[in-house]
């Protein structure tokens, strides 16, 4: 215990000379120099603040099959590589799109982040919405029909969730598949949504708020439902992964994502 | 030959295929794969069976859980390739070698690969060659066990030797089962015995005459009475089999009165349906106003949120359970680990953890082969993966198993009958519900829990009393019906359902009802004449639901129920496409505490989601499944 004694008086010591000296400085330059302290911490703070408002993170979501994965790596690399397979994981990255990697000055990096559409891996979509920027949402033209109601239930739940009606998150309809000569054309697409989020307006708001998960309804009461009703806007676009014609997406995805 | 060999990433980019063997795969076996079994919580099976038109592919699979990546063999089902398991494993070794996340084309793989395959057929061929040598060993010892068995179910004298008969034994064999037959007629069997052991010895050295008439002798009583003999004895666990047999014979005659021996000697039928037409008013039953507040489907759940410390305190008694010395130095490296969270995980790791979560579910009543199937599903899925820094095994095997359970729970398409009434509504035809499940689960009492939950929502609904087998199953019908006003097709009893059930169909598209609940009599899994019935009724009508009624009370029965009429339902149906269980009702909820399994082993071996929860015995207890409760009370 002679150690503990000792180190305290040395401590003790210490103290008093750091107090001495604290007192030696003349007044004024004491003020300024805490006066510089906290206007710094405030000015951190500040940017920090600044900086976490707009957030460049990109969601690609849709049902499973619809070319999720190859619009992601087409975005990233200008080739959609060996092809995919239904994703198990998200796929996540932070880069700057391929196609600006030719133009110079300096372009801000989006975080891209690839969901999978799996009906029993939903609940990771949950997981991104609050931090979304923008939401693509890739719908697959040539079997559109068939999937109908699988993809507008998708879509209605997204529209209808807390964070993308708050946050008002642009959602970009892309059909996807478009070289194929069977696929439909986005206007088409377009219109068969609106009918079919009508007709689940109609049946999911009969039911009582406990039964079904949904935070808002959508549209306006007594109107036929058109994606310009939304807060938030919705566009449609056109898009093929495996030719790599992505023009559309990418234009969406620099639009909302500033640099 | 290997059809295709697959490497891909765990979110979905394909890596590198083989591009020797250039064949297209018919149908799309890979995401089949993915669908039905990776994600579905079954990467603890051996293999996957894919069929598609012209092809018939098996594949096999590995996991590389620290990269996330997943290595897939499809080869067709006809050759039985048994280089497969080694050969995956050992691309697994050297692609992980190989691999570097930035890169996404790996070209120079192809020449490793061949090697690899070369190597592995050629120990392939040597390991066949062996194993023709051995087989006569192999041979005998396997049916050794059967002798032993034979001998140890103490039934029929001539089962005994009916089962011995192909055997190619030795004389120490005659010895073993003499000691196991110490229960039975010790004489009698002991002379048999020495006849088997003289006759095994004597077809050993392919001697002695006297031997082999002998055996032929036996071969002769033995074959008169194997077919009786052969059923009992393969049903001699339950004896489920000899009913099947009294009751074919009753069955394909006309059905007669069940006459038991000391009952009164004349009795007129015991039928007391009262003489009223459909529209009859009954002044008896009263008319209770259906309006018994709302249906708890449409109340918010509210389940409280147990405290993190209820956690830690059960972990604490689980580990007390393994033994003194391991514990010790178990404890310390895995503290040691766990801080620096460099250890790759391994079985012998994830081990006594998994075992411990599978005792836990077990007693929440989950049953003993999905609990299993789960805990190896989960160790396929950490096996080989870093712990993170600050993470006990225990935890990281919690948060995979939660993360599991979720996954299956959650349905894989949406269960919102409304918006399927609606769209049936708007093809101008009734949406069909025929409830199905074994006796006394509850169907009856909760198809009128659906039908007011519906009514409530504006449906109108109509009952079909297909149950013309119970007494009382029509009255109960009526009953219901007239408390909620709904009407009612029913033909009586002793009628044939499917007919009764077509004809409600009919009616109800007449008179404009939007859903119509069909109400079947409960029946054994097992009772063949009673499935074939059932399917007659599913495949003439093509309900648009199929709802499984099962009881949470059940234990490992479940699995067994399910599976059986699945299979029934696809094996005796007429068309290509069968028509199988499409969701399940849970009944009787409400008195299970937290022994909440019954719902998860329904759920995975069906693959079909929980509709609907009952949990009461009145018109109100009707709930929909919580899953994020139903998985903290299994893991609690």
């Amino acid at each position: 215990m002679d150690n503990w004694e000792d180190m305290k008086i040395v401590a003790e010591q210490w103290s008093k000379q750091g107090i001495e000296f604290v007192q030696q400085i003349p007044p004024p330059q004491l003020y300024a120099a805490i006066a510089v302290l906290l206007l710094a911490t405030i000015w951190l703070f500040s940017v920090r603040l600044f900086r976490r408002t707009k957030s460049n993170t990109v969601l690609l979501s849709g049902l499973s099959g619809s070319g999720k994965t190859m619009l992601f790596y087409q975005l990233r690399d200008g080739s959609s590589h060996q092809g995919a397979v239904t994703s198990m994981e998200p796929n996540e990255g932070t880069f700057v799109l391929h196609y600006e990697n030719i133009k110079k000055g300096k372009v801000r990096p989006v975080h891209l982040v690839d969901v999978p559409g799996h009906s029993r891996l939903r609940s990771k979509l949950e997981e991104y919405l609050p931090r979304a920027a923008a939401i693509v949402f890739v719908v697959d033209a040539l079997e559109f029909l068939p999937n109908i109601r699988a993809v507008s239930e998708y879509l209605y739940d997204i529209l209808t969730n807390a964070s993308v009606v708050k946050n008002k998150v642009p959602v970009l309809l892309c059909c996807n598949k478009t070289d194929k000569i069977t696929a439909h054309t986005k206007e088409f697409i377009r219109k068969q949504m609106e009918k079919e989020i009508e007709k689940l307006r109609g049946s999911r708001s009969a039911v009582s708020t406990a039964d079904i998960t949904n935070d808002f309804t959508l549209g306006i009461e007594g109107e036929v439902f058109s994606f310009s009703h939304c807060h938030n806007k919705v566009t449609v676009a056109e898009a093929s992964g495996l030719t790599g014609e992505i023009d559309q997406v990418q234009a969406f995805i620099r639009e909302h994502v500033k640099p | 030959m290997l059809e295709q060999l697959l490497i891909f990433t765990r979110g979905g980019l394909i890596l590198w295929t083989c591009k020797e063997i250039g064949n297209a795969l018919k149908g799309s076996p890979i995401d089949t794969l993915i669908r039905s079994c990776l994600l579905e919580e079954r990467s603890g099976a051996v293999s996957f069976n894919y069929d598609a038109p012209g092809a018939a592919y098996t594949l096999k699979w590995t996991f590389h859980n620290d990269l996330g990546l997943v290595f897939v063999a499809v080869y067709q089902r006809i050759l039985h390739l048994l280089y497969v398991d080694d050969l995956l494993s050992m691309v697994k070794q050297s692609f992980s070698e190989v691999y570097d996340p930035k890169r996404m084309a790996y070209n120079d793989f192809d020449e490793t690969f061949r090697q690899l395959r070369m190597e592995a057929e050629a120990r392939a061929e040597e390991l066949r060659k062996t194993k023709q040598v051995g087989k006569p060993v192999t041979g005998s010892v396997k049916k050794q066990g059967q002798v032993l068995k034979a001998g140890l179910e103490g039934g029929n004298k001539r089962v005994g030797e009916g089962g011995t008969k192909k055997d190619d034994g030795d004389g120490i064999k005659g010895k073993v089962s003499n000691l196991t037959n110490g229960h039975s007629n010790e004489n009698h069997k002991m002379g048999d015995d020495s006849q088997e052991a003289d006759r095994a010895n004597g077809k050993e050295n392919t001697s002695s005459n006297v031997a082999v008439d002998i055996s032929k002798l036996q071969k002769l009583r033995s074959k008169g009475v194997r077919g009786r003999g052969g059923v009992r004895k393969a049903d001699s666990i339950g004896n489920k089999s000899s009913k099947v047999a009294a009751a074919e014979p009753a069955k394909k005659a006309t059905k007669k009165n069940r006459v038991w021996d000391d009952a009164a000697p004349k009795q007129s039928k015991l039928d007391f349906t009262d003489s009223v037409d459909d529209n009859g008013n009954n002044d008896h039953v009263e008319v209770v106003a259906a309006d018994q507040g709302e249906s708890m489907m449409d109340k918010e759940e509210v389940f409280s949120s147990d405290s993190e410390s209820d956690d830690d305190d059960d972990d604490e008694p689980g580990s007390d359970e393994k033994p003194a010395e391991a514990k010790k130095k178990g404890w310390f490296s895995s503290v040691f680990q766990s801080i620096t969270g460099k250890a790759n995980l391994e079985k012998t790791d994830l081990g006594p953890a998994l075992k411990a979560l599978k005792e836990r579910l077990m007693t929440k009543n989950v049953a003993e082969e999905i609990a299993e199937k789960l805990c190896e599903s989960v160790e396929a899925s950490l096996e080989g993966k870093k712990l993170s820094s600050f993470t006990r095994i225990s935890s990281t095997v919690q948060a995979a198993m939660e993360d599991a359970l979720v996954r299956i729970l959650t349905p894989r398409r949406s269960i919102d009958i409304l918006r399927d009434v609606h769209a049936s509504k708007e093809q101008r035809k009734p949406y069909v519900v025929v409830f199905v499940g074994v006796n006394g689960v509850g169907k009856s009492t909760n198809l009128a829990k659906v039908a007011y939950w519906l009514q409530q929502h504006k449906v109108s609904v109509m009952m079909a009393a297909c149950d013309t087998f119970r007494s009382g199953a029509v009255e109960q019908l009526r009953t219901h019906a007239r408390r909620l006003q709904i009407p009612i097709f029913e033909k009586g009893y002793e009628k044939d359902p499917a007919v009764v059930a077509k004809e409600a169909i009919q009616e109800a598209t007449r008179n404009g009802s939007d859903v119509v609940l069909v109400d079947t009599a409960g029946r054994m899994q097992d009772n063949e004449p009673l499935m074939r019935a059932l399917s007659k009724l599913i495949n003439l009508n093509q309900p648009d639901l199929v709802l499984f009624v099962g009881e949470a009370l059940v234990g490992n029965d479940a699995v067994d129920q399910l599976s059986k009429f699945n299979q029934k339902l696809s094996d005796l149906s007429t068309s290509g496409n069968p028509r199988l269980i499409d969701g399940i009702l849970l009944t009787k909820f409400d008195t299970i505490d937290d022994k909440v399994g019954a719902a998860l082993s329904m759920v995975y071996i069906s693959g079909s989601p929980v509709m609907f929860v009952g949990c009461g015995q009145s018109y109100t207890d009707l709930k929909k499944l919580n899953v994020k409760a139903i998985v903290k009370t299994l893991l609690k």
